[in-house]
């Protein structure tokens, strides 16, 4: 996409909350194209560490969960909504109030499955992916799948096992880029992980 | 409507050259080989003064009996060169300024897509999107 409009008149910017440590934390601004440009500069150096697409993938994920159950508190803290009492709620609150806070974008929400269990979010713009062009030898990486841990590891602080993935990129020559989410079951908080 | 674009890099390597009709590509990888010469006699010509006060379009190069190469180049020493056919007068110098801010945003662009290493040759296809809708349409 074009940001001939963008540059030289002035840049895209984007709201950063700071983690919710103090009541006088506020707001910033940020130039969204260092977000953007971070964000290739990992992607990018994961490549060269792991050499295979699969492995990556499963790197950005890792990191995405361990941002997720951190955000999440944040996410409680700052936005103040309550306990949702169904997948549909929770599908609102992500797509309107999360995506919108943290990466000034609103996804739509359609293609709930019959049993309301699964949805998928349409992304039309992804801030993450602006000028990037997939090479060909990196056809199976999955550029945004940080977003994919983050959601997934969010989701599992508040309870909720969740499935999510990928299901149109733009990246890869889709029209918009389309995540999947899928709920699998509530989780009882009866043993800590690990301990079976 | 550009016969030839050329992208050069700082080190005078041609990053990207595109020419259409594609038979005579050879001609034209010389004559953006030698407007070089005139790109870099410019540069220092102006180079006295301060660096600020130098445009980055160099306007015409030079005119040979079949076409006009005009030069742009940026403040990383980076190089635009493009080959208009002399037939089509109807070009004016504004246009040859709008094209040559295009190809500037899409170098941008590209500069920023992190699996680009700079120094690298140019495969975007948005890029050659661009320069296609920059060429003349060869029938």
């Amino acid at each position: 996409m074009s940001r001939q409009a963008g540059r030289g008149t002035e840049s895209k910017k984007m709201y950063w909350y700071l983690p919710f440590i103090s009541p006088s934390a506020s707001m910033h601004l940020m130039n969204s194209e260092l977000f953007t440009l971070t964000y290739g500069a990992l992607v990018t150096q994961l490549c060269k560490d792991y050499e295979n697409d699969e492995d990556v993938n499963k790197q950005l994920d890792k990191m995405g969960y361990n941002i997720g159950v951190r955000l999440i508190e944040d996410f409680l803290a700052r936005s103040n909504v309550g306990r949702c009492h169904d997948f549909r709620e929770t599908a609102d609150v992500i797509a309107k109030i999360a995506f919108k806070m943290y990466l000034g974008i609103t996804p739509s929400i359609t293609n709930w499955s019959p049993g309301g269990d699964e949805f998928s979010l349409i992304l039309e713009n992804n801030p993450l992916v602006d000028f990037v062009e997939l090479p060909d030898n990196h056809s199976t990486l999955i550029y945004s799948n940080l977003l994919c841990g983050v959601l997934r590891g969010a989701l599992e602080m508040v309870q909720m096992a969740v499935d999510v993935k990928f299901v149109q990129d733009t990246l890869k020559g889709d029209s918009v880029t389309e995540i999947r989410m899928k709920f699998i079951r509530r989780i009882e908080d009866n043993l800590p992980a690990g301990e079976e | 409507m550009a016969v030839c674009v050329a992208v050069i890099a700082k080190e005078n390597y041609p990053l990207y050259i595109r020419s259409v009709p594609t038979e005579n590509e050879l001609k034209f990888h010389y004559t953006v080989h030698t407007s070089l010469d005139v790109v870099d006699e410019k540069i220092s010509a102006m180079g006295k003064a301060l660096v600020d006060q130098r445009e980055l379009y160099l306007g015409l190069l030079y005119p040979t009996e079949d076409y006009k190469v005009y030069g742009y180049v940026t403040n990383s020493k980076v190089k635009f060169v493009m080959v208009v056919d002399s037939s089509n007068t109807a070009l004016r110098d504004n246009e040859i300024r709008s094209m040559f801010r295009k190809l500037h945003n899409s170098y941008t662009d590209i500069m920023c897509n992190p699996f680009y290493n700079p120094g690298d040759r140019i495969h975007s296809r948005a890029f050659d999107n661009m320069v296609n809708s920059m060429m003349m349409q060869v029938c």
